[in-house]
């Protein structure tokens, strides 16, 4: 009989839906005890399933459960609680949280409340990753007052350039310029706008990235400081600065190991330069030139994780709980993690797939037929009213292939094999997606919504012979067959 | 069997389950029609089978796709249209009652009310501010008149299909 070379701890899983799900089957395996969170406004928490014991958290609003630092602490110690995990939002990048946690000699699975702290603060982590040898998008210092000012830098960081708001955000009080007289025509404009939409028209000079591609490094890391990467990720189909597929490895960066290699050391160095010491994403931004610059650090698991764990085949949240508790990961080198073949995400979402807005409703129907090696970490059954209180994604479709191409072809038929009945979800926008040419081509940059529109080729047309299907099967049951 | 599916601009489809035929104990036919605006505009067959416990559709009795089981749904989707479906009937009612009534159109949170009963308001005003998916969403009267009733404060969780505001349209 081999006995456990650790005792088993209790674990408590301080989010819902997939995530909590993912996390329960993790600390199962590893012989731990999972422990579920669950509040009325989610009667039918699926993911208490896989969980061995559940607590109820009071309260209606997320302020009064899932952010409630004191309520938590309160549950931590009336269930002898040894680690506490917080899955992706909520607390999972609160230090003041994982702080009061240490502090109580309750184990926080995530990265040490300094590296959260420094990465958390966009003006902060950016200096520290320019000490640190990552560069960062070239710009101005400061507040460029005039256009001559403005005129040096762009020569200086070289065209395009872009004048920004120092206030501004969303998109607005922004504009690009290609040379001299673009800022000569722009500048004043861009300062009236931002005084009239930000109430200061202060303006501030950056290089301006064309057609960007949102590239990002999985980093995992344990408490003896072994910090390994795990290659990188491509994320650049977004809507609204969200991202809705991702894939790895990166086709822009592609066949190019070199530049593969200088993008996961910088992440790796800078990693290694905060004392990291648990799972975490750095994000670049890459131009269409294959300069990079740093954009900021995630200190905790990210949504897009699996398609890590596929290329890989490590399981991130396993070595993240055993990070931890302070134990070997097991991973002996970098050299050891290989990657093979190509996997993508789509984030399943339930919304509107042209307009790309939530859309709340109720499941009434929810079927599955897939083909071989389809992962669908979900939180999805009949009956789920998905409310405005929480984020509306309510799946991960991830398709595995040797080739990208493979994977596209699984990921398709994985799509029309997916029912989700009752709920407006992007499934039509996906398929679109994936059946683009550029998408295809995976010559596709963070502008891909906006110049594609994969949305205006969903087709809307009544289809009677789906409607058909459904009420058919209704009355079919009906008849008692 | 007659069923109605009416989405929320008032467009309305009628299926029609003109035929039913029983071709074994676990397999049956159906034939459906559309109806829109009178005319009927499409027929079609369905086969349904039931094996191993699972339900199966087919349009021409050999090529066969899994069906997601559902018991007695009160929508049913197009890709981005919901329908409300009524098996059936009719439902009374509708049409009308939106023009000078606000249904929330999803479940929200009620953010802001900007009226007060007896305000005079114009077509395209806004009345109130509803919250849904942390985004603002603002409701606007759907006729210039003054507004009658205010079922709702600042606050309430509200669902689907909830009157909040109703304006009496000027004469």
């Amino acid at each position: 009989m081999i006995k456990p070379n650790i005792l088993p701890k209790r674990i408590l899983i301080i989010n819902r839906g997939e995530i909590a799900a993912r996390i329960a089957k993790a600390c199962r395996e590893l012989g731990h005890v999972a422990i579920g969170v669950w509040t009325d406004n989610e009667v039918q928490a699926k993911h208490l399933e896989v969980c061995d014991e559940w607590v109820r958290l009071p309260g209606s609003t997320n302020a009064e459960t899932y952010l409630n630092i004191p309520n938590i602490l309160e549950v931590c110690k009336k269930y002898k609680i040894d680690g506490v995990h917080p899955g992706y939002g909520f607390l999972s990048e609160n230090t003041e949280f994982s702080q009061i946690l240490v502090e109580n000699g309750i184990t926080w699975i995530g990265p040490h409340p300094e590296a959260v702290r420094v990465m958390g603060d966009k003006g902060v982590s950016k200096l520290f990753a320019q000490k640190n040898g990552i560069p960062v998008v070239p710009g101005s210092t400061g507040v460029v007052p005039t256009i001559k000012e403005a005129i040096k830098i762009a020569n200086e960081i070289k065209y395009p350039i872009l004048l920004k708001a120092v206030a501004g955000g969303g998109g607005r009080g922004m504009r690009a310029c290609y040379n001299e007289e673009d800022i000569h025509a722009n500048f004043e404009a861009v300062q009236r706008e931002a005084a009239s939409a930000f109430k200061c028209g202060d303006l501030l000079v950056e290089k301006y990235i064309v057609n960007p591609h949102h590239i990002e490094v999985q980093i995992l890391a344990d408490k003896k400081g072994n910090v390994f990467h795990f290659f990188e990720r491509e994320c650049s189909i977004q809507r609204r600065h969200q991202k809705i597929v991702e894939e790895a490895p990166s086709p822009f960066i592609g066949d190019d190991e070199a530049l593969r290699q200088r993008v996961c050391t910088s992440a790796v160095k800078l990693a290694k330069a905060i004392n990291y010491d648990s799972a975490g994403t750095v994000e670049l931004i890459m131009g269409e030139d294959r300069e990079f610059y740093f954009l900021e650090m995630n200190t905790r698991i990210q949504v897009e994780h699996p398609i890590t764990e596929e290329i890989t085949g490590i399981d991130l949240i396993v070595c993240m709980i055993q990070s931890a508790f302070g134990e070997d990961l097991g991973i002996p080198s970098q050299d050891w993690i290989k990657r093979t073949g190509h996997a993508i995400e789509c984030r399943i979402c339930a919304e509107d797939p042209i307009t790309m807005l939530p859309a709340p409703g109720t499941v009434t129907g929810c079927e599955t037929n897939f083909p071989q090696g389809i992962r669908f970490d979900n939180c999805l059954y009949k009956g789920l009213i998905v409310t405005p209180d929480f984020d509306p994604m309510v799946g991960k479709l991830i398709s595995k292939g040797i080739l990208r191409s493979v994977a596209i072809r699984k990921m398709i038929a994985a799509l029309d094999g997916l029912l989700i009945e009752g709920l407006k979800t992007n499934i039509p926008l996906h398929k679109a997606i994936m059946k683009n040419e550029t998408f295809a081509k995976g010559t596709y940059s963070t502008s891909f919504i906006s110049t594609e529109k994969p949305q205006d080729h969903v087709d809307i047309e009544m289809d009677f012979t789906s409607i058909y299907k459904q009420i058919a099967g209704i009355e079919a049951r009906r008849m008692g067959l | 069997m007659r069923t109605y599916l009416i989405d929320n601009e008032k467009n309305e489809y009628i299926i029609d389950l003109t035929k039913t035929t029983a071709h074994s104990a676990d397999m049956v036919e159906f034939e459906f029609r559309t109806i829109k605006d009178d005319q009927e505009i499409n027929k079609e067959l369905i086969y349904v089978r039931k094996l191993a416990g699972q339900y199966f559709a087919s349009t021409d009795g050999i090529k066969w796709n899994k069906l997601a089981r559902q018991d007695s749904p009160s929508i049913m989707l197009n890709i981005n249209r919901v329908f409300k479906l009524y098996r059936g009937y009719k439902p009374s009612g509708l049409g009308g009652g939106d023009e000078s009534g606000l249904f929330t159109q999803m479940p929200g949170k009620v953010v802001k009310i900007f009226c007060k009963i007896g305000d005079n308001v114009v077509k395209g005003q806004t009345l109130v501010i509803l919250e849904a998916m942390k985004m603002e969403n603002e409701i606007k009267s759907g006729v210039t008149g003054q507004v009658k009733a205010i079922h709702v404060k600042t606050g309430d969780a509200l669902d689907n299909g909830i009157l909040m505001v109703e304006v009496e349209p000027e004469e």
